[in-house]
């Protein structure tokens, strides 16, 4: 067993924890990487494309490239970075905290420390969170896996594909398959729109006469071992229409049904999870529920753009480093998704600072307002020209907008789009 | 701006979110974008008329059991029309190890470069899942 002391553990080593051990690092703590996979930089690796990068760097990068601007400082700074090795447990200590974890080439690693960031990412919704009917042959597996099988192992999954889910992994898997030879039938979304962005809808559908059904449901997957066909029909008062069901021959059926933050360590520390946003509750330091456990990235909520993912990281590791050095928390206020809503991150605001939000909405709308009240009082609105559930929002509010003494105990930070 | 729509080209402008759905059309040497709501609409709708560039990504087989593929990239945008052409020049190309990223693979197709993005090392020296291990040139992305 081999045992390390660090003033910090960051679990996972991709764009989120890169850039929170940096930050940690950089204001004097030590630091310690624990990362499951041989390389670090996450799922950057396995996003060969490019679009990474324009708002840190206003550059187009692609995943590996965007990666390797952190892998090298990282390397410089003095971090210790422990590959092949998956944290299996959080403990609490008389003198902070615990985290044990378990090396392909070394066995057990126990860290005692006084701060965790939790960095582990999402991961995929599969067949079992979707519940589509039918047998269960080979063949039907996550759009992720089958990038990382095509871009970082070099295999192809099928010969003809469908793909089910037009969020943005889908509809680039959908190109990256057709350019390596596949037949990409249909793309099947059961929303009345797709949930990609538009930029991937003409990039990797329109420019291949890839057909996206929308407002169309799979109702069956057939084949006894391997997938041999989907049937698909169009949604009309919420229901399959069977009348209109056709038939697609097929031997791939790829899943771009969503992501889920991966929070099974996070819940077995105690760290309280947030509804909306599936991950866990967070001050405005980034900090969970349960003290010295902060939380980055996907792991928090899913993020569409990776430049989003660091800037929030980067906050998390200054935050946590001020925590460790003992200084005093500020003042905060909670914050809650109002009308059109999904959530907010953070969960709560601090008094007499710049505070920068993320949120979901729940409506697609063009022209529309953001609305944030302080305690009742409209602290700030924003014109947003198009809203949409699958592109995350950020805005901030300036240290003046939150009162250090917030008059009321039930003040609170309500944010709405209207 | 009366064009007919049946004859013309149907396209997303994507260059911002709003996505508004445009129609280019062409009579004589007028090309006209319509269902625009800003001029960066109207330039968007032009070039794709007239010709659609984009950036080229793949990856080429290497050597390496570890590492299997070496992603690259064009390092600007080539025309639509020629990117199957690139890919068939890509996927004939096998890489020993190691490579650099933004080393050149292709030195010029329609003008752009193909460079790796990513760092590769060779099988060999790829001790990997050392703890600490960082510091031993190891297989770790740089
Ligand atoms: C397919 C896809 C395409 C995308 N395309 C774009 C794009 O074009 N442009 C853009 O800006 N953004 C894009 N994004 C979004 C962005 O890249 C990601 O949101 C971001 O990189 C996530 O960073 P992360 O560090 O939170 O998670 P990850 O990169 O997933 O990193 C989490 C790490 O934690 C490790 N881990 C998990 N559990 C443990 C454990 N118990 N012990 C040890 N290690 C553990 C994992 O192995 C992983 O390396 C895309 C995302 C995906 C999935
Ligand atoms: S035309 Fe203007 S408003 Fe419409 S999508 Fe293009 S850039 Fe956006």
């Amino acid at each position: 067993m081999i045992h390390r002391n660090v003033d910090a553990v960051v679990i996972g080593g991709g764009s989120a924890g890169l850039a929170a051990a940096l930050a940690l690092r950089t204001a004097g703590t030590t630091v310690a990487i624990v990362e499951r996979e041989p390389f670090l930089g996450g799922i950057l690796l396995q996003c060969i494309h490019s679009g990474f990068g324009l708002h840190e760097f206003r550059q187009d990068l692609t995943g590996p490239e965007y990666a390797a601007r952190f892998v090298g400082p990282v390397r410089e700074a003095g971090i210790e970075v422990f590959l092949n090795t998956t944290v299996m447990e959080i403990g609490e200590e008389p003198t902070g905290r615990s985290v044990i974890a378990l090396s392909q080439n070394q066995g057990v690693v126990r860290f005692a420390t006084r701060a965790v960031v939790l960095a582990m990412g999402c991961r995929e919704r599969n067949r079992g969170n979707v519940a589509i009917a039918g047998t269960r042959p080979a063949g039907v597996l996550t759009a992720g896996l089958a990038q990382r099988l095509v871009n970082i192992e070099g295999c192809i999954p099928g010969r003809r594909v469908v793909i089910v889910g037009s969020g943005d992994i889908g509809l680039i898997m959908a190109r990256r398959l057709t350019l390596v030879g596949c037949d990409v039938l249909a793309v099947v979304e059961i929303q009345p729109y797709p949930s990609g962005s538009a930029r991937n809808i003409v990039q990797c559908l329109n420019d291949y006469s890839i057909p996206l059904h929308l407002g169309h449901v799979v109702t069956r997957i057939e084949g006894r071992d391997r997938v041999e066909a989907v049937r698909i029909a169009p949604l009309s008062d919420g229901r399959a229409d069977a009348g209109k069901e056709r038939r697609i021959e097929c031997d791939t059926v790829l899943l771009s049904v969503g992501l889920i933050p991966e929070n099974e360590l996070s819940r077995a520390a105690g760290v309280p999870i947030d509804e909306g946003s599936s991950g866990p509750h967070v001050d405005a330091d980034l900090m969970t529920g349960a003290p010295g456990i902060f939380a980055c990235g996907n792991v928090l909520h899913v993020h569409d753009l990776v430049d989003y993912v660091t800037e929030e990281a980067r906050r998390c590791g200054e935050r946590a480093a001020a925590w460790l050095s003992g200084a005093r928390k500020d003042a905060m206020l909670p914050v809650v998704p109002g009308a059109n809503v999904r959530y907010v991150v953070p969960n709560a605001c601090a008094a007499g600072r710049k505070n920068v939000f993320y949120l979901r909405a729940l409506v697609v709308k063009n022209d529309a307002l953001l609305d944030v009240r302080v305690g009742g009082r409209q602290a700030r609105s924003q014109k947003l020209s198009h809203v949409q559930p699958s592109e995350m929002i950020r805005f901030s509010l300036e240290p003046d907008a939150v009162p250090e003494r917030p008059a009321g105990e039930e003040a609170v930070v309500e944010v709405s789009i209207r | 701006m009366k064009e007919n729509t049946a004859a013309g080209l149907e396209m997303i402008c994507i260059a911002c979110p709003i996505a508004c759905r445009l129609t280019v059309s062409q009579s004589g040497p007028d090309v006209t974008v319509t269902g625009n709501r800003c001029a960066r609409g109207d330039a968007y709708g032009r070039e794709e008329f007239h010709a659609p560039m984009r950036i080229v990504t793949a990856v080429i087989p290497t050597d390496s059991a570890q590492f299997p593929c070496a992603p690259v990239r064009t390092d600007k945008p080539v025309p639509r029309d020629k990117v199957r052409e690139l890919l068939q020049k890509l996927y004939a190309t096998r890489v020993a190890l190691p490579v650099q990223s933004g080393d050149v693979v292709i030195t010029d197709f329609d003008g752009a470069r193909v460079i790796y993005t990513r760092t590769l090392p060779p099988d060999e020296v790829a001790s990997i899942g050392e703890p600490g291990a960082e510091s031993k040139g190891d297989d770790k992305v740089s």
